[in-house]
């Protein structure tokens, strides 16, 4: 589904990404992990278009990614959120969501200002799709919340927001950045689960950067690790969550003789 | 409240019970119906059209409406797009130049109306779109610069066009005429109908405004407004969410030039000349105020800002209307910062004793008083006459006072609490005596004080304008 071979990113001297080769099957959850400034947000701003790698590969399917301006990238099906949420704080709830479908629909200036018909229709689909998105959250995010500004969320609501925006760009990828950040366990434990429900009845493939290993072992097919921009470790939980490499990344050298 | 499960939100719990504590004005403005408030204006500009036939009034109908276009079209760009664009009013004078130019003697071309507007409305929209291919690449303070300057090169380019020489001829071409401005332009003449009343063009222009509101209206409920304020609110969000920035920036730079370009050829129509000094910076300022004063982003915001920035400064050419603002803004302020009743009672008595002691002063060392004819304007004059001092050199006490004036403020603003009180009469006195002495006579300059007052009070008390929603920048 997603294919990045041999990205390399290099500000300057530093080499934030190197030679990276990660490949996700569709339907797949796969977690990135890894120390701060391993370059895990760095691999996103890669995939969306942010950043132009020094050299390597981003393939959704047979296309070829890089050189796509970040709304292209978006439009062939890659989402996501952001590790410091950013929403469009002075917007409705339901606004926030309705601006994310723009690459999906078609009603310029003049179809919008002579009110047509089909501008009319698309508008109350877009609405729709909004609110169905929403209630995917529960009823936190719905009622009389749609119109309220998105500055007025809980932490929490925020991060879920962000997520239905996400899912508003009918993605057939899914990045998140940390979705579980600065959350408390009942809500980590809430977003394992959304994240489940993700793949299962959207058919999403997701990737997803994490710090909480609990999200972390609850979601993942497959875990790779970074550290330095280079893959140390890939495998299941178990067998990265023990591997020496990641251990020593984390804690330390010598750690693992220690333990 | 008190007994909230796990999990429930206290907030959406609380909703019934927040409504519920507004002001009923609030609620009952809330509940008129939007087309209800906005067709008030139109059927108050319908009546008034109808039924006046004050040229005076009609001219400022007709200038209030090319105005409401033109904070309409800046609303646009900076309201909801969020682009800083300082040269905004260039495209205004390109319309009316461009109307200009094909419709007189300056190059003796008589187009007819029908062809010259739409062609010099496409070609400002084409300007705009040109101008906007470096601009939607800088954000803030280097857009504002860049844009800035596109608007002074229009201006210097206007003066600079009336003496060009090309390397093939001998003598200069003359386009623009430069400072002196092209006068004697063709009245609009819409097959066989001619403009020659300015109610022509008060029935023209109110057509315009109602379908350009409905079109805005319209537009920025939908697909291209909420881009417009995606773009506004993070620009790099907008575009990891699918948004075509830099095409939804154009849109609405090219949506706001065109309007101001079309307002640009009516203006050259009705005024039958145009001077390019009417389109540089101070109305690129008032615009600005309208847009600002309104509520940058809202269009009930632009057209009420534009309504107060013209009428204001029209009610304020009346000295009497001017001393009126000014003793009522005084008065307000003194009870505002007073907080209770008795305590503004004070000053005000506080002031008036400043008054007679001042008077026994002046008297005492000697300074020869002025004739009660020489300053006396309007009639807070001859209420004030006998209580006044007025000295005869009204220029210098006159700049006295200002200094003085200044000081009291600048200590104000650092004394304590015991001590403003003692301050507060004094600088009311002099506010008092400076607007007597030198101010109320000189109409041109307290106009623009009084403005300039008035929206750094409103800015204070509400940055968002007044019907612009709360903005937060970072939670």
């Amino acid at each position: 589904m997603l294919k990045l071979s041999n990205i390399s990113m290099e500000f300057g001297a530093l080499k934030t990404l190197n030679d990276l080769s990660i490949e996700l099957k569709e339907k797949e959850i796969v977690s990135v992990i890894g120390p701060n400034g391993a370059g895990k947000t760095t691999l996103f701003n890669v995939i969306t278009g942010l950043y132009k790698p020094t050299s390597g590969s981003v393939r959704l399917g047979s296309k070829e990614m890089l050189g796509l301006s970040p709304a292209e990238i978006n439009r062939a099906g890659i989402a996501r959120t952001f590790q410091n949420v950013r929403l469009f704080l002075n917007m409705s709830v339901l606004e926030n969501v309705m601006s994310a479908t723009f690459g999906r629909t078609r009603s310029g200036i003049f179809s919008s200002a002579l009110g047509l018909k089909r501008s009319r229709k698309e508008e109350a689909e877009v609405k729709e799709k909004a609110q169905e998105l929403l209630k995917f959250f529960g009823t936190r995010l719905t009622g009389y919340r749609w119109d309220q500004p998105a500055y007025s969320l809980s932490y929490a609501n925020r991060r879920r927001l962000e997520i239905a925006r996400a899912l508003a760009t009918d993605p057939k990828v899914l990045l998140l950045d940390e979705p579980a950040a600065g959350m408390n366990p009942k809500e980590t434990q809430e977003i394992t689960e959304i994240v489940g429900s993700l793949r299962a009845e959207r058919g999403l493939t997701i990737l997803i950067i994490e710090h909480d290993m609990h999200v972390v072992e609850g979601v993942s097919d497959r875990v790779v690790a970074l550290d330095y921009g280079v893959k140390i470790a890939e495998g299941d939980f178990d067998h990265v969550a023990t591997h020496p490499d990641v251990v020593e990344a984390y804690l330390g050298k010598g750690s693992t003789a220690t333990k | 409240m008190s007994n909230l499960g796990i999990g429930t939100d206290e907030w959406v719990a609380q909703h019934e019970e927040r409504s519920a504590s507004q002001s009923p004005l609030k609620k009952l403005f809330a509940r008129i119906p939007l087309w209800a408030k906005w067709g008030s204006f139109f059927v108050i500009a319908f009546l008034f059209g109808m039924f006046s036939d004050n040229q005076y009034l009609l001219r400022v109908g007709v200038n209030l409406a090319l105005f409401i276009m033109l904070s309409y079209g800046l609303n646009i760009v900076v309201g909801y797009a969020g682009i800083l664009d300082l040269g905004y009013v260039a495209f205004y004078g390109f319309g009316a130049y461009g109307y200009a130019l094909l419709s007189s003697e300056q190059l003796g071309q008589h187009w007819p109306t029908y062809i010259t507007v739409p062609f010099i409305t496409i070609l400002t929209a084409l300007l705009g779109y040109l101008i906007s291919l470096p601009s939607r690449r800088l954000f803030g303070d280097y857009l504002a610069i860049v844009t800035l300057f596109f608007g002074q090169v229009f201006v210097q380019l206007v003066l600079a066009s009336d003496n060009i020489t090309f390397p093939w001829a001998d003598d200069y071409v003359d386009i623009t005429a430069g400072s002196n401005g092209i006068p004697g332009l063709d009245t609009f003449n819409l097959f066989g109908f001619i403009f020659d009343d300015i109610k022509d063009y008060y029935w023209l222009l109110m057509v315009i405004v109602l379908i350009l509101t409905i079109a805005i209206h319209r537009v920025s409920a939908t697909r291209i407004g909420r881009a417009w304020r995606t773009v506004r609110e993070d620009a790099l969000v907008s575009e990891v969410m699918g948004v075509s920035v830099n095409r939804v920036k154009t849109i609405a730079f090219v949506a706001g030039a065109t309007i101001a370009g079309f307002a640009g050829t009516i203006f050259a129509g009705m005024q039958t000349s145009v001077f390019i000094n009417g389109f540089d910076l101070p109305l690129m300022i008032m615009i600005y105020a309208a847009v600002i004063l309104g509520g940058s982003g809202s269009l009930a915001g632009a057209l009420i800002g534009a309504i107060i920035m013209t009428i204001l400064p029209e009610l304020l050419r009346v000295p009497n209307y001017g001393a009126i603002l000014f003793f009522v803004a005084l008065l307000l302020t003194f009870f505002v910062l007073s907080k209770k009743f008795s305590r503004f009672l004070i000053y005000v008595v506080s002031i008036i004793l400043i008054g007679f002691a001042f008077q026994l002063a002046m008297t005492a060392i000697g300074v020869t008083q002025a004739n009660a004819e020489d300053w006396v304007v309007g009639f807070t004059g001859d209420l004030l006459k006998n209580w006044l001092f007025v000295p005869e050199n009204r220029i210098l006490w006159g700049n006295f006072a200002f200094i003085l004036l200044l000081t009291f403020i600048a200590f104000f603003s650092i004394a304590k609490p015991i001590w403003k009180q003692v301050l507060l009469p004094f600088i009311g006195f002099t506010a008092i005596f400076l607007w007597e002495v030198r101010l109320i006579a000189d109409v041109s300059t307290t106009r623009q004080l009084i403005i300039g007052a008035m929206l750094v009070v409103l800015m204070i008390l509400r940055p968002q304008g007044l019907f612009g929603q709360t903005r937060v920048e970072i939670l």
